[in-house]
């Protein structure tokens, strides 16, 4: 293969790698391209490889790294960028293309959907606007729904799940309490069975905005408007003597259940404002972002916040993951996404900024397995996924037609979202390796 | 004379050493001399006189003259030989005469008759001379003197055991003193003894060498001291004398030019005297030349008039090419822009319109020319001309320093959340004391409260009228909702808060047993039970313009625009009664206010704004003059110091209560009426709105310290809301940076920073 120095463009020569599994490999030459290709040309190109292999091939979008950076322009302007020779032999991972490749039909709720938790691969839970949670085995079929609330719910979260049968969630609402839940997900995926908490959590003085398991299932925190961040019990037994069992009588119904109260085992207090969200990931440290423009690192055991990161906007949303769970990322009132590095010593600046969203930020949640991939959603209706290795998203969902609430990933390989237009959506067919 | 050709410098070096003693020690200086006479010599080349010697002028050149001149005029070229060292003599001899005498000014030539009879004198010197110029020339073979203390008296050391000191440093010792009888003993024995000489300053008998002492022999016989040296040697004639076409005067310089006039001595003592006696003036004025630049701008030549207000008068306008007699095509008007000229107003006419002729004959006469020559006349003394005073001032520098928008962050800058849900113009918006919610009045009879999180209408009150004013109670715990339409004033209950906080709030809207109001109230005012929402509503004798809490959450004052002295009353919730205001108040009220910390309430009328102490009845503690034509609207700092209005003109005054009862600064921004201010809570922002639906968010520190006067900053034009109607009200959220703006368009916006 001779260089034509006289050609229009410049040739590379590349070669192509992969992790990809069988079907996706393209042998190991090295070809020559012209050097003005983007991400499509070059998507085209190992489509055709493969295909000229394997005459079944469909063609699948393909995203392309060099020295772990996503392409995101033209090859040329790329290597000029980022100054690598374009003497030597490219070396260019592919990977699938991060982008819904099926849109499930949406099911639509009674109200705004406010919460999406899809936690479980089982099942995606929603909280909605009408005070009832609801769970979801699939698009469009509703297993179960939560009621109890006299408020809109705001946040679900999945407690339990470590036995088959049962399932213990747990539901924020801004009637000031949170609701725990026990159902079995296996059981009448025909028709919808109503189901009502084991246990009311009682203790915030104003709306809560969120709530978080621990890891092990036995705790759960939940954040208030009250400024607060409260630590709650979610056994059911009373054994403790703290919270007292009452009886309560459906009005109408003539089923009886045993309803336990439970308080607040502790309260972590030091925000100044409603503080909108927490995430729980390990066993004793809490994340929590807040209107007083700070996300808080707390540490459970002696009730301390051993991080505060100053942002500048009110935070709506935060979320912990990414490189060994260490990143945190947060949204709130601009439509920057920003993602820190505790552990870079001396410094809160963000790590990384995305900010192609045009209004507030709601939600983000990073991808549970990878270490790069996150998701932002957003009031301006659409949902972005992010790498961290490329400033741009990868790809937008806009299957909404008004605000995005709360979105999750779901079976690691999925979108869920709820919004405004009291949609639950399923973007899926997200190749995240 | 060969050694004279070397140069004229080292001739008169010489001349100048015969002149004076010869010596060892002044043979010594003679190269640190030479050298300063080079510069002398180069200071007479240019031309200066000097008094030294009698070469005066042109340096090298001159005694040369001389010699000429003496052969020329007085021996006729006899004795050519001896002459040179006659020449040399006399020469110097004149100069002494010159620098003698000041009366002689006779010729030289009578001088050098004389001169001949020193000869053998001058031959002496000349010797002399030649010596020194062989010294000169071989100054190696000189013995230095062993004693180094120079030219001192020697009796200095007359006492001392040492002469001196040598060259090291170190002492001479005087050598001992010989018996007078043994010393001429010994100049007896010694046949050399009359060749010995004592050497009294190196302390050491000199024996002088047979050479040396024939010199001597031969100087005292007046003979050259060499006897190799020949006196006749024949002349060398370096210069012709023969007459040339440009004869150099060989006349020596006259005495005359050389010693100051005594005539003008006289000339110059007469002139002072003249001066001293004021004879002579001095420092006449020039007359200055009377001529002027004939074909010379006027406009440039006004300082040179002597009228202070002349103005030139503005020239005529020159003729171009459309003015010629031919000119091009471009210029000449199609017939359909003569047609257009016809249409227009006479004065936007034009005055003249080109045309085109085949030669300058046959133009005709300009039938206008009379007339404007007419009306340049008229122009030139009819219309008054007025110079213009122009100040060139650099207008940025006149724009007071403020501080970068970008440091005064965080303020609303963007709207990123807007709550819909209205079908009519949002007349009123309100926030709770958290900043959780947010609460709206419209002019479809609605009353909503929205999240301000998320946008989500969370209640909707529905009334016949068109809500005037809703305010939500400071109070966190006492989530009541005053809404004030037309007549009534109601009292919502939101349903918020917890379960305890329902409770005090169910009792206190509870309408079962409202007290008999009092007479003095009961015209104004009746507290009904609320049907519609269960709550309470009071009824007023007028329609209700602007409510607003206490900060307590109990009292809350009501002004109807049309009550005129019974315009403002105030409600207490608690007891639920009613009460009047405790003074009067003058004029239309517009609204009240209550002082964020004290016991002052603010009424605005139409005009002004007087302060009230509610706890002294009375009259008004302050009256705040604002200049304004009408006031629409009011809010005050939380510090409590500083108020701000808006107008109906589209004027907002600042004012600092402390400073001055006039504004202290008032902000024309809008161009329509304002229809609210805001002030922030904690961030120093107000905020004004208005018909133009445009909101104004300006910076507002206000210091502690009481000299440093608040600083006002205009930061953000607030647009988004559509045009018709303009922004009705504003608000800023309790805690964050924000601005909640209410449209005409019945929409509310969130602007955040």
């Amino acid at each position: 293969m001779d260089i034509d120095g006289e050609d229009v463009s410049r040739r590379l020569h590349v070669k192509f790698v992969t992790k990809l599994d069988s079907p996706f490999k393209v042998p190991v030459n090295s070809v020559a391209i012209p050097s003005n290709v983007t991400r499509l040309g070059l998507s085209s190109i190992v489509n055709s490889i493969i295909e000229s292999e394997n005459p079944e091939w469909k063609t699948e979008p393909f995203d392309f790294l060099i020295d772990g950076e996503l392409i995101r322009m033209s090859l040329e302007e790329f290597l000029l960028a980022k100054g690598i020779s374009a003497e030597r032999t490219l070396e260019i991972e592919y990977i699938r293309a991060v982008t819904p490749r099926k849109e499930e039909e949406p099911s639509l709720h009674d109200d705004w959907v406010s919460a999406v938790n899809g936690s479980s691969p089982r099942f995606i839970l929603t909280g909605c606007y009408d005070g009832l949670g609801r769970v979801w085995s699939s698009a469009g079929s509703c297993s179960h729904i939560l009621e109890g609330h006299s408020g809109a719910i705001s946040s679900v979260a999945l407690v339990n799940s470590n036995d088959a049968e049962t399932v213990t969630v747990a539901t924020a609402s801004k009637d000031r309490t949170l609701r725990l839940f026990k159902f079995d997900p296996a059981e009448s995926v025909d028709s919808t069975t109503k189901v009502r908490a084991y246990k009311i959590l009682r203790g915030h003085k104003a709306s809560v905005q969120s709530v978080s398991a621990q890891k092990s299932g036995n705790m759960v925190c939940s954040s208030s408007w009250d400024c607060t961040i409260n630590l709650w019990n979610t056994n059911e037994s009373t054994s403790e003597g703290e919270s007292v069992s009452v009886k309560k009588r459906k009005g109408n119904n003539q089923a009886e259940e045993s309803q336990s109260e439970g308080e607040a085992v502790t309260s972590l207090v030091g925000h100044t404002q409603c503080v909108s969200s927490v995430v729980w990931p390990e066993h004793d440290v809490i994340y929590s972002s807040s209107w007083d423009h700070s996300v808080r690192r707390w540490d459970v055991e002696t009730g301390k916040d051993s991080l505060n990161l100053f942002c500048g906007k009110a935070l709506n949303t935060v979320d912990v993951g990414g490189e060994s769970s260490a990143l945190i990322a947060a949204g709130g009132s601009d439509p920057i996404l920003r993602v820190w590095d505790p552990r870079k010593p001396g410094t809160s600046a963000p790590v990384f900024q995305f900010s192609s969203h045009s209004s507030w930020i709601s939600a983000c949640k990073w991808h549970k397995s990878s270490w790069f991939h996150l998701l932002s959603a957003s009031y301006d209706g659409k949902i972005m996924l992010w790498d961290l290795r490329t400033a741009w998203p990868l790809s937008v969902i806009d299957t909404h037609n008004d605000k995005v609430l709360s979105a999750d990933w779901w079976k690691g390989e999925s979108v869920v979202s709820g919004g405004a237009d009291s949609n639950l959506r399923i973007s899926s067919g997200i190749a995240i390796s | 004379m060969t050694k004279r050709s070397k140069g004229a410098n080292e001739d008169k070096l010489i001349e100048t050493k015969s002149k004076n003693v010869s010596g060892k020690s002044q043979k010594q200086k003679k190269p640190v001399e030479a050298e300063s006479l080079k510069e002398e010599d180069l200071l007479q080349a240019s031309g200066t006189d000097s008094d030294y010697d009698g070469d005066s002028l042109p340096g090298s050149l001159n005694s040369d003259d001389f010699d000429s001149d003496f052969s020329d005029s007085e021996d006729d070229g006899t004795h050519e030989g001896t002459e040179d060292g006659d020449v040399e003599f006399s020469d110097d001899d004149d100069v002494l005469e010159h620098d003698g005498s000041i009366d002689n000014e006779d010729d030289d030539g009578s001088e050098h008759v004389g001169s001949d009879n020193n000869e053998e004198h001058g031959s002496d010197e000349d010797s002399e001379r030649g010596e020194a110029v062989e010294e000169s020339d071989s100054s190696e073979d000189e013995v230095p003197s062993r004693n180094t203390v120079g030219n001192v008296p020697l009796k200095w050391y007359e006492d001392e055991k040492h002469i001196g000191y040598d060259l090291t440093g170190k002492k001479i010792t005087k050598k001992e003193k010989q018996d007078k009888l043994d010393s001429f003993l010994a100049t007896i024995d010694d046949s050399k003894t009359w060749r010995k000489i004592y050497d009294e300053y190196n302390d050491e008998d000199v024996e002088l060498t047979k050479e040396e002492s024939k010199i001597v022999q031969r100087i005292l016989k007046g003979e050259a001291p060499h006897a190799d040296f020949d006196p006749y040697a024949p002349y060398v004639e370096w210069f012709k004398h023969d007459d040339a076409i440009h004869p150099l005067s060989s006349a020596p310089e006259p005495k005359r030019r050389f010693i100051p006039s005594k005539w003008e001595a006289k000339k110059v003592v007469k002139i002072v005297r003249a001066i001293r006696k004021g004879w002579i003036k001095f420092d006449k004025p020039e007359e200055e030349p009377n001529v002027y630049l004939l074909w010379g701008d006027d406009s440039t030549s006004d300082q040179k008039s002597k009228h202070l207000t002349y103005i030139p008068p503005p020239k005529l306008k020159l003729p171009g090419h459309d003015e010629s007699y031919n000119p091009s095509l471009e210029y000449i008007p199609t017939e359909e822009e003569k047609a257009s000229y016809e249409l227009m107003f006479e004065e936007d006419r034009p005055k003249f319109i080109p045309t085109r002729f085949t030669s300058l004959r046959s133009i005709p006469a300009y039938e206008n020319a009379l007339k404007e020559s007419f009306e340049r006349c008229l122009d030139l003394y009819l219309c008054p001309r007025v110079r213009k005073k122009r100040i060139n001032i650099d207008p940025e520098s006149l724009k007071p320093k403020l501080p970068s928008r970008k440091d005064l962050r965080p303020y609303p800058n963007s709207c990123y959340l807007e709550y819909k849900g209205h079908t009519g113009a949002v007349t009123s918006i309100s926030t709770d004391s958290s900043g959780e919610w947010i609460a709206s009045g419209s002019t479809d009879g609605s009353v909503r409260m929205w999240e301000v999180e998320t946008g989500r209408c969370l209640k909707v009150w529905q009334f016949d009228e068109a809500i005037m004013c809703v305010a939500w109670n400071p109070l966190s715990r006492l989530p009541v909702l005053a809404v004030a339409m037309g007549r009534d004033l109601f009292f919502l209950n939101t349903e918020l808060g917890t379960d305890e906080e329902q409770e005090i709030t169910k009792e206190r809207l509870h309408s079962g047993n409202i007290p008999e109001p009092d007479a003095s109230v009961a015209a104004i005012v009746t507290w009904l039970p609320d049907e519609l929402y269960g709550g309470i509503k009071i009824r007023h004798f007028k329609s209700i313009s602007s409510i607003d809490w206490h900060r307590k959450g109990d009292y809350l004052s009501t002004v109807m625009a049309s009550g005129e002295t019974r315009g403002v009353v105030l409600h207490q919730l608690s007891k639920q009664k009613t009460q009047r205001l405790p003074f009067k108040i003058r004029g239309l009220p517009v609204c009240t206010l209550f002082h964020p910390s004290l016991s002052y309430f603010f009424v605005a009328t139409r005009k002004d704004v007087r302060v009230y102490n509610l706890l002294k009845p009375g009259e008004a503690t302050k009256k705040l003059e604002t200049g304004l034509r009408e006031i629409s609207s009011m809010a005050i700092h939380p510090g409590g110091d500083n108020l701000i209005v808006g107008s109906k003109e589209g004027k907002m005054c600042w004012f600092d209560m402390d400073l001055s009862s006039k504004p202290y600064k008032t902000l024309k921004n809008h161009p329509k009426d304002i229809t609210n201010v805001a002030v922030h809570r904690s961030y120093p922002l107000f905020a004004s709105c208005s018909e133009d639906s445009t909101a104004y968010v300006f910076h507002g520190m206000v210091y502690n310290d009481l000299n440093q006067n608040p600083l006002i900053v205009p930061l953000e034009i607030l647009r988004g809301h559509s045009s018709k109607g303009g922004v009705l009200d504003c608000k800023f959220h309790p805690r964050q940076p924000w601005l909640f703006t209410a449209g005409a368009d019945s929409i509310i916006k969130l602007y955040c920073h």
